[in-house]
């Protein structure tokens, strides 16, 4: 099965090297100038990945990302200009999944993408329900509910509340998450986890300020209360 | 020319060094000393001059009017004439009738004979020889004179009715006694002063100096990379001048340095965009290499290299002008020393061995992983390129520090190197050149700042063994 990558860059001699690059790598390449153009592109064809540089012209990437995470929970990955500016964090909370920092090489770029479509497709070790006070996780149908209210996450926030939930109680590092969710290695940027752990609480939590289920325990890491 | 004007300024220097020897400080201090013991130098002699001169010619004073009165006592005592209407004297009873104050003796002399009323201690002997003369010719005459240690008016009259001549000898123990405690009250005064002097001028040294040292402080800091740091305004006319123009200049060169910063920074970002579709392309020919007469195969090499090469200097430019304008964005994470270190060869696919025992292994560091990762990684690229690659890396611990101590076995770095190769674009001399077309040149920089962004130091030595070493010393976590 070949997937669809939705390419967002402002500049054409970029996308255009891109997209010979990512289709050496077996994928059907939809490309788009700006913001407003992706979001007719992408309504047109649905993307398995989208690709957005942080630097658009008119509508930011950031915005870009927010628009996008309205109507899908298509995995997206923001191309930033530096890897430790405030950009990370603010495309991160702006919805994307992972980054890459310019000037990325395409071999790299394309295996960022192959462990997010990964991720897209493996729901989780378990396939049984499971339920933590107020939250029913079902990872068969990949759907979270809370007090049989259906909420809407990504597929990186599922995968990470499937993985906290796989061990409920024990404590995971940022480095374990890291690996086990976005296929990093120790030198993964704990910024990932934080920035999706901070999104995750957001939705399941009632108190984002005073989470029940994600538990930080400082200094170590993370747990889903049992 | 130029060697001479060199060696002028280097006179002028050593000039200067010399002269700067005792500090301002001491400078001061040493005028207020001087000052001040001049000053009560010259009121102490002054007051000892006219105090003396006032008590000595008092007891003078006093000491003549009681010769006049004794001289007036004794004249009708000369003039005794007995029975037989010769003149017969008693000078020795006569002398005995006088009431003299203690330490003055009278000496009479009648024709060529002398009397005295003390003729053990006092014989007309002691009188100078100047006064009896003139005293003897008829004139009155009073003369200081001293014997040993002790000093002595002696006075003269001369009583012609009966052809005698009246002379005392007073000792002036009395005034000398006064005087000389007075003297040593003065030099006692003088060193107080002196003393006083010294400490008024430290004081007001410190005060004087006070702004000075804050702009030392302050320029320190600067150095140490507190760019922040300034002065601030006392209100002071004289100094607030100094403060406006240190802050001005210090914000000018912040300025500047910003302004380099964002340059170096502005086309590190201008050029990201060409080196990634520079990059995508040469690995979209790449994957059809095969396909390539073999010239267009070698060249896609070279390109492809360069290209990395490229990409990599301009990924390092970017880190370390980020370097120069945020120490805000280091994200610490507390690593096991050892395992961090460990992971880094791993993540560069070396078998180095990681020495150090399990304490010093196991100590806590607060680390920017990406960063330090970079740190040991560039040190162990750097040791690829110009040495063979490392041989070992030891970690030691130092007290509040650890040391990650990573040996080659180079040819080393020389002496005058060791400071240079950790600039920006600073490549070593012979042994560096020849491969110089590797390295970005960025490297060791960007470990320099990455490593003091951590508030640790990095530094190279040559192993006793040969080789380099380059050591990074960090601070440990308190666990």
């Amino acid at each position: 099965m070949t997937h669809r990558i939705l390419l967002i860059d402002d500049d054409e001699r970029i996308r255009t090297a891109l997209r010979l690059a990512l289709e050496d790598e077996g994928y059907v390449i939809d490309e788009a100038g700006s913001g407003e153009e992706a979001m007719n592109v992408f309504n047109a064809h649905a993307a398995d990945i989208v690709l957005i540089d942080v630097m658009l012209p008119g509508m930011s990437g950031f915005d870009t990302c927010r628009m996008l995470r309205r109507v899908s929970d298509v995995p997206v990955i923001m191309v930033t200009a530096r890897s430790d500016t405030h950009d990370v964090v603010a495309g991160l909370e702006a919805g994307a999944d992972d980054y890459v920092a310019k000037p990325v090489v395409a071999k790299e770029l394309a295996a960022r993408i192959r462990a997010l479509l990964r991720r897209a497709r493996t729901p989780g070790q378990t396939s049984a329900v499971m339920e933590f006070g107020d939250l029913e996780i079902i990872p068969d149908e990949g759907t979270v509910k809370r007090r049989g209210e259906e909420l809407h996450l990504t597929r990186t926030e599922f995968r990470l509340l499937c993985e906290l939930a796989g061990s409920p109680g024990r404590v995971f590092s940022r480095e374990a998450l890291l690996e086990k969710v976005w296929g990093y290695g120790y030198f993964g940027d704990g910024r990932l986890v934080d920035v999706h752990v901070r999104r995750l609480r957001t939705k399941v939590e009632f108190d984002a300020a005073n989470p029940v289920h994600v538990q930080t325990v400082r200094g170590l890491g993370y747990k889903l209360a049992p | 020319m130029m060697p001479s004007a060199q060696g002028g300024k280097r006179r002028n220097l050593k000039r200067l060094a010399q002269r700067q020897v005792l500090g301002l400080r001491n400078r001061v201090v040493l005028f207020f000393v001087l000052g001040s013991t001049l000053l009560s130098l010259v009121l102490s002699v002054s007051t000892y001059v006219l105090v003396s001169r006032t008590l000595i010619d008092q007891r003078e004073t006093l000491a003549e009017r009681q010769a006049y009165i004794n001289a007036t006592i004794l004249r009708p005592g000369l003039r005794t004439t007995n029975a037989s209407g010769q003149v017969e004297i008693d000078v020795p009873t006569q002398l005995r009738r006088l009431q003299n104050p203690t330490g003055t003796e009278t000496i009479v002399a009648v024709g060529d004979q002398f009397y005295s009323s003390d003729p053990l201690n006092f014989s007309h002997n002691v009188l100078p020889e100047k006064l009896r003369q003139r005293v003897l010719e008829g004139q009155p005459a009073r003369m200081r004179f001293s014997i040993g240690d002790r000093s002595f008016v002696a006075i003269g009259v001369p009583i012609p009715s009966v052809g005698a001549t009246y002379f005392d000898v007073t000792a002036l123990d009395e005034v000398d006694r006064s005087l000389s405690a007075l003297l040593t009250t003065l030099v006692l005064v003088s060193l107080v002063t002196a003393l006083v002097g010294a400490l008024v001028g430290r004081w007001s040294s410190r005060t004087v100096l006070r702004p000075l040292g804050e702009a030392a402080t302050a320029a320190e800091a600067i150095v140490a990379g507190n760019r922040s740091a300034r002065l601030t305004l006392d209100g002071d006319a004289d100094m607030d001048r100094l403060v406006l123009s240190f802050n001005r200049m210090v914000d000018d060169m912040q300025g500047r340095i910003a302004r380099d910063a964002r340059f170096a920074s502005d086309v590190s970002h201008e050029l990201r965009s060409p080196l990634m579709t520079l990059a995508s392309g040469i690995s979209v020919l790449q994957a059809r290499r095969s396909e390539l007469p073999a010239r267009s195969q070698t060249a896609l090499d070279l390109l492809a290299d360069e290209v990395t090469r490229f990409q990599r200097m301009v990924q390092d430019l970017l880190e370390i002008s980020r370097a120069d304008a945020d120490q805000q964005d280091l994200a610490l994470d507390e690593v096991l020393a050892g395992e961090f270190v460990e992971r880094v060869v791993e993540a560069y696919e070396r078998s180095i061995d990681v020495h150090g025992d399990e304490d010093t292994l196991n100590a806590v560091l607060a680390v920017d992983k990406r960063r330090m990762e970079r740190v040991i990684g560039n040190l162990i690229e750097n040791a690829d390129r110009y040495a063979g690659g490392v041989t070992a890396i030891t970690l030691r611990d130092v007290g509040q520090d650890i040391q990650i101590v990573v040996d080659d076995c180079g040819p080393g770095v020389p002496e005058d190197e060791r400071d240079r190769i950790f600039e920006r674009f600073a490549r070593g001399s012979e042994a560096r050149a020849r491969a110089s077309g590797e390295g970005t040149g960025l490297g060791l920089s960007l470990v320099a700042e990455h490593v003091a962004l951590h508030h640790g130091s990095v530094w190279v030595e040559n192993r006793p063994e040969g080789g380099a070493r380059f050591i990074v010393q960090l601070p440990k976590v308190d666990s």
